[in-house]
């Protein structure tokens, strides 16, 4: 029993540690990473967009910034971002740390392009009357960007994806190394990221494994989006359809009939019943209304 | 006619006619009606913001004073029809009472819903476009047929006191003396014409059981085919059809108690029929208890998530006043007081009627609100007045409106028709 108690406390110890040190811990942004500077203008525009994303994706978390009303209970708490802890941060720093997550900070590397991140950015600051966007880092090059070709390889029997990833570099189109590339599944809500992100060799080539159980629609069609990032040569993403997934044939829900669906597609029990019970009565009705008719003519001349 | 017979004819037939008194009290209630139809007059116009009803509780009070016509309504068919086919002699007299309470309520329920409705002006689109699964249709199925039994039960069997009328009131204005030409249908108490009613009647009452019990059966399925906290239940439909025995039995006894003293009727509607009534509220008020407690204890035993929230409200929250009240108030008191023999004499029980049937109606407010206040996803950034509903003046008003549309059709009808069937009343004296 002893030891049962001293292992507890000792563990409720631990935890009480842990939470502490990782409330009060600083999240540490690398140096380069937190003197990025925004390349778009945080005009009207962007913050507008920002506004949206915001609504849509951190609200439920963070509460509209300067009204207090972040979710009290997560640990940490997450900072309601008008605060001035928040604002101190430079733009680079909240870049980071919406592109990477921390806790339950979740990250928007996947679901946010670097643009949304930076109108969201541009949302948070117009909180703070005495920001003043520092200068605007340099766009990548668009000749550039244009340049690169991706260059998908699907293998549906072994349920692999490689993607060479190509461009224009000095004199001539070659394969391109250190490129970042993700592979994701288009949803309804969402992508679905496949594997790891990879990095591409010298080869300019990577390889994915994929599942083999995904549904696809009814010819066992997947929407796939192959992404590319490349400090020189931006990021760009593409759609591809391939037969990587299980043919799955749902009828519509609203096809037969049914409770649910329009009037006309109403269960024939229901009509029938309907129409049984109502007429049976209403047949018994009009009789009785009948008959007063017959009341009157028998009282015209009464066989006394 | 023995003279024994003719005293009672003419006791009955006495207080037919539009005196000064009905036309005070008619000017009284028109008057209000027209406020209350001024306010609807603004919702008409302005539309539904005018009300408290928001997105989150879209059924208020309108909706709750609707289940509440609907419960009183079904009180013809416990006293005309589960009493009259049993045969219990003592309930007969009281039968046109309860005819005329049901119709004037069930006649009225319909216009209840339409003031809940944004655009009145598409009232017919449900007869276009509705879909025959929903309960709504059924709901308006089946008032629309009760309303018509009610109108044949009211009228076949009073018939032959039509007539009485019709030969006996020659002073009345002559457009009257006309009315009751016509609806008499050249009554001459022949055989063959009392077999006709008798057989209609009969007819009648075996076809109310099925339907009243359906009106509030579906009138509650509306709720109970919703799968929200407070509405999720299996028995909601005996539940509804007890409680509406409650607020019915309620009506008629306030009725019985005004006609009597109005009317001075006292010989006709005795301490006696008092006593018997009162003894027959109890009983239907165990058996809504009985159904009270089924319908929350479950509930409370399992505490299942959402459910949780919703009974707390109700039990210790923002509720609870109204819930205890209304439970204890409208039903528990009620039915111990009752149980005594000196509380069923005609005035006590009249003002305990009174309290059960404030109660009823609170009770279909319970049942109604508080759930539509606990949706399963968390009511999140909406102003405060989308979150706490409270009726706006003008919705209160439009919500007496129809009480005073029933107060009036049972005033017409009370003053146009003999009260208690003057047949029933003559068998009834002479045993
Ligand atoms: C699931 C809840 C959740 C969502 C959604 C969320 N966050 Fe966070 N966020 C947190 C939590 C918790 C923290 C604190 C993390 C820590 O300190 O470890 C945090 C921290 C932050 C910080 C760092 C604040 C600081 O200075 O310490 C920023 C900036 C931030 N979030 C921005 C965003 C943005 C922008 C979005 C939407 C794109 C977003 N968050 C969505 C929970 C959330």
């Amino acid at each position: 029993m002893r030891i049962i108690k001293y292992f507890l406390s000792l563990t409720l110890l631990l935890i009480f540690l842990q939470t502490a040190l990782l409330s009060a811990e600083e999240w540490e942004v690398p140096a380069d990473k937190a003197k990025r500077t925004s390349p778009y203008l945080f005009d009207e525009n962007a913050r507008k967009k920002g506004e949206d994303i915001f609504k849509r994706s951190c609200a439920s978390c963070h509460g509209i910034p300067g009204q207090g009303n972040n979710i009290k209970s997560l640990v940490p708490i997450p900072p309601d971002l008008k605060e001035a802890k928040v604002q101190k941060r430079s733009d680079g720093e909240l870049f980071y740390m919406i592109t990477t997550g921390r806790g339950a900070m979740p990250s928007f590397k996947n679901s946010l392009t670097e643009q949304e991140r930076w109108q969201v950015i541009s949302y948070i600051r117009s909180f703070n009357k005495d920001y003043v966007q520092p200068p605007l880092a340099k766009l990548v090059d668009s000749a550039k960007l244009r340049s690169v070709q991706i260059i998908p390889f699907f293998d549906t029997v072994k349920f692999k994806v490689s993607v060479l990833v190509k461009a224009f570099q000095k004199t001539d189109t070659l394969p391109l190394p250190d490129a970042e590339v993700s592979l994701f599944v288009k949803r309804y809500f969402g992508n679905l990221p496949i594997d790891s992100i990879r990095i591409t060799p010298s080869n300019g080539k990577v390889t994915f494994n994929f599942p083999s159980n995904l549904p696809g629609d009814s010819t066992g069609n997947i929407q796939l989006i192959v992404k590319v990032n490349h400090e020189m040569f931006g990021e760009l993403e593409k759609l591809y359809v391939a037969k990587l997934g299980v043919p799955t044939i749902k009828p519509p829900l609203t096809e037969k009939r049914a409770m649910w669906n329009v009037g006309k597609k109403a269960p024939l029990w229901l009509i029938f019943s309907y129409l049984i019970v109502v007429g049976a009565i209403w047949f018994f009705l009009v009789r009785i209304i009948l008959s007063i008719r017959k009341i009157k003519q028998s009282g015209k001349n009464p066989k006394l | 006619m023995s003279v024994a017979n003719e005293k009672i004819v003419s006791d009955l037939l006495k207080p037919i006619g539009y005196g000064k008194g009905f036309l005070i009290w008619m000017s009284f209630l028109t008057a209000i009606l027209i406020a209350c139809l001024y306010a609807y007059s603004i919702q008409l116009r302005e539309g539904l913001g005018v009300t408290g009803l928001r997105d989150y509780v879209s059924w208020g009070i309108y909706i709750a004073n609707f289940v509440f016509f609907v419960a009183t309504s079904l009180i013809g068919m416990l006293i005309s029809a589960v009493l009259g086919l049993t045969n219990i002699k003592w309930a007969s007299p009281l039968a046109r009472i309860a005819e005329i309470i049901s119709l004037a309520f069930a006649a009225v329920a319909g216009l209840v819903i339409i003031s809940d409705m944004g655009r009145p002006d598409r009232f017919l689109y449900l007869f276009f476009y509705g879909r025959i699964q929903s309960p709504i249709i059924w709901d308006v199925t089946v008032v629309t047929t009760y309303v018509v039994i009610s109108i044949l039960l009211l009228y076949l069997p009073m018939i032959p006191d039509i007539a009485l009328c019709r030969d006996r009131l020659t002073h009345l204005p002559k457009w009257q003396r006309k009315i009751y030409e016509i609806l008499s249908v050249n009554w001459q108490n022949t055989p063959e014409q009392q077999h006709i009613i008798r057989q209609g009647v009969k007819t009648l009452l075996i076809l109310i059981i099925p339907v009243a019990l359906a009106i509030h059966t579906v009138t509650s399925w509306l709720f109970a085919v919703t799968h929200r906290p407070g509405w999720d239940s299996t028995i909601f439909g005996p539940y509804f059809v007890t409680g509406a025995f409650v607020s019915g039995t309620a009506a008629v006894i306030i009725a019985m108690y005004v006609f009597r003293r109005i009317y001075h009727l006292e010989q006709y509607i005795t301490a006696e029929l008092f006593d018997k009534i009162g003894k027959l509220l109890v009983l239907v008020s165990l058996v809504y208890l009985y159904f009270n407690i089924n319908e929350y204890l479950v509930p409370v035993y399992k505490l299942k998530h959402a459910d949780a929230a919703h009974l707390h409200e109700l039990f210790q929250g923002r509720f609870a006043i109204l819930y205890w009240s209304v439970q204890i108030g409208g039903l528990l008191i009620p039915i111990i007081l009752l149980l005594f023999k000196p509380m069923r004499r005609p005035l006590p029980l009249f003002i305990v009627a009174i309290f059960v049937i404030v109660g009823a109606w609170f009770k279909r407010y319970l049942i109604v609100i508080p759930t539509m206040q606990h949706p399963f996803l968390p009511i999140q950034n909406v102003p405060i007045e989308y979150q706490i509903y409270k009726p706006t003046l003008i919705e209160i008003a439009i919500t007496v409106a129809p009480i005073i549309l029933v107060l009036m059709i049972i005033t017409i009808l009370s003053k146009t028709f003999p009260i208690l069937p003057i047949q029933e009343v003559e068998n009834h004296e002479n045993n």
